[in-house]
Parts: structure tokens; sequence; C-alpha cells
């Protein structure tokens, strides 16, 4: 399974993305209830992993930075899922 | 490394389904963009026929192309405001602005570089197509505002079609500004 996804916040943000082109951070953290500093730190892991790209902007003076999914981010949302599946399936 | 356990891999499929099913993206923002282009392909269609029919100065035609520039830099400039401010934009809305831009972009460039195989009304219903085929894809994705406005374009396009010659540049321009604007106005009420 892939490590990175086994966090339910960075699974969250994933799933979070998977329907939009972007997304804002103050909207990723509304949505999923956490901290932005508990965001922060799951942002930068799927950063690194280049399963999310980032865009920061300046919006009336005040730092806008919103996210999208990749498609390797897309590839391995979907991959985890089926794999996630497949262990609901075989413990049933 | 860290496993999940079944109870675990329950937990976390419930929560993607939480979430998708909750996200339902919406199609179209952007109101503003309908009710321009919709007045836009009106006043088009009136100022080619009554120039054409002699009712008004042939030099009111140079207003065709002050109308068309004013609306793309509107929609430009709406566009890059828009873009810049938003939070969420969802992929299906990316997916219609694409259609929208290359249905009125091609029967934008049909009217102004095709005008001998399509010259007056002809171009005007190449417009009120455009549109039809615009709102009728929104449609598609189950806005039933986006169905009625298309239908209403359609049913201007057959009417005019059997209207007398010197009234079915009106009958079009009322489909754009009924079917098309006033879908846009729908869509800005029905989200403020």
């Amino acid at each position: 399974m892939d490590e990175l996804l086994l966090s339910k916040v960075r699974l969250g943000v994933v799933a979070e993305l998977l329907d939009f082109d972007w997304v804002a951070f103050s909207e990723l953290a509304r949505s999923l209830n956490v901290s932005n500093g508990n965001l922060g730190a799951h942002m930068s892991k799927l950063l690194d992993a280049g399963y999310v790209e980032e865009e920061k902007s300046f919006v009336n003076r005040r730092p806008l930075t919103r996210y999208r999914l990749t498609n390797r981010g897309r590839d391995a949302f979907s991959t985890h899922v089926s794999q996630l599946q497949a262990l609901l399936k075989a413990a049933t | 490394m860290e496993r999940l356990d079944a109870a675990q891999a329950r937990d976390h499929l419930e929560m993607i389904d939480r979430i998708l099913s909750q996200s339902q993206p919406r199609l179209c923002s952007g109101g503003e963009y309908f009710v321009v282009w919709g007045i836009a392909g009106a006043l088009i269609t009136l100022i080619g026929h009554l120039a054409g029919a002699g009712l008004a100065a042939a030099g009111v035609l140079w207003c065709i192309p002050a109308v068309l520039v004013a609306s793309v830099i509107f929609s430009v400039v709406r566009g890059r405001q828009k873009r810049q401010a938003v939070t969420r934009s969802s992929l299906v809305q990316r997916e219609f602005f694409n259609v929208l831009v290359v249905t009125l972009g091609l029967a934008v460039i049909v009217d102004i570089a095709v005008f001998r195989i399509f010259p007056g009304i002809a171009g005007a219903a190449i417009w009120s197509v455009a549109e039809a085929i615009v709102l009728l894809y929104i449609g598609l994705h189950g806005n039933r505002r986006a169905q009625i406005g298309g239908s209403l374009i359609v049913v201007s396009l057959i009417v005019a079609n059997f209207a007398a010659e010197n009234a079915a540049a009106y009958v079009l321009a009322a489909g754009m500004l009924i079917g098309f604007a006033g879908f846009g106005l729908a869509e800005l009420i029905a989200h403020d």
C-alpha cells in the first residue's frame, strides 16, 4: 500500500482534489477540519512526492495558496483505493 | 511500515465516499459571460438586420466589431479576475469553459471569415446554434435552467425559419436574449 496515503488527512486531501482543478489551502483546511499547521505538514509530503502541485499568488494583497492533483497523485489514489477495497473484501 | 486493518480500510473508504458525495462540483459559475454574450449576439443580429434592410445607416455596421471587441475584453479581464480569486474550481467547470470558448470562438470566426457562405441572417443563425450547443451541453450535466435556455434558442431558430423574412432577425435576437442572456441572469440570481 502507498504509505503516503495511509494518513487519513493526506488521503482526504487527495479525495478533495479529485474533482477539482484548483482548491485553496483554506478550503482544504475547512473541509477536512484540520489546523493550518497540521495541513501544511501533510501538504509538504504530498508536494515532495509529486502528488499535488502548488500555486501561490496574491489576491487583494492577501496570499492565496492553491493546490491541484497531478496525474501521479491521481494514479496513486486510484491504486490505493483498489487496495483498500481488496483488503476489505479479503476480510469479509 | 504502517499497516491498515479492515476496520481502518472501511473508515478510509467511507471518508472518500463522503468527500466525493459532498464535492458536487458546480458546472458553471460566471453567469455574467452569458449575459454579455447573449446581449452581444442579439445586438449584432439586430444591427446587421437594420443596416441590411436599410432601416439604419450603413455606418452602424462599425458597431459590430466594437461590440465583439468589448465582449472579448470583458471576458478576458473578468476571467483573469475570477481565476485569481477562486478558491475552488472544478474540472467539469474547466471542461465547460473549454466548450464555451471553442464553440463561440468558432461561431465568431465563421461569422467574420465565412460571410459569403453564411451571409446576413445565416450568420446570426450560426451564432444561435453555437449558443444552443453551449447551453444544451451544460443542460446535459443536469442544469435545468440551461436545458430551458438551450431549448428556447432552438425554438427561436425554428420559428425564425418559418417567420416572415424581415422578422427572422428579431426572433433570433429574442432567442439569444431570453435563452442565453436570460440563462446567465438566472445563474447570477441563483448563486448570489
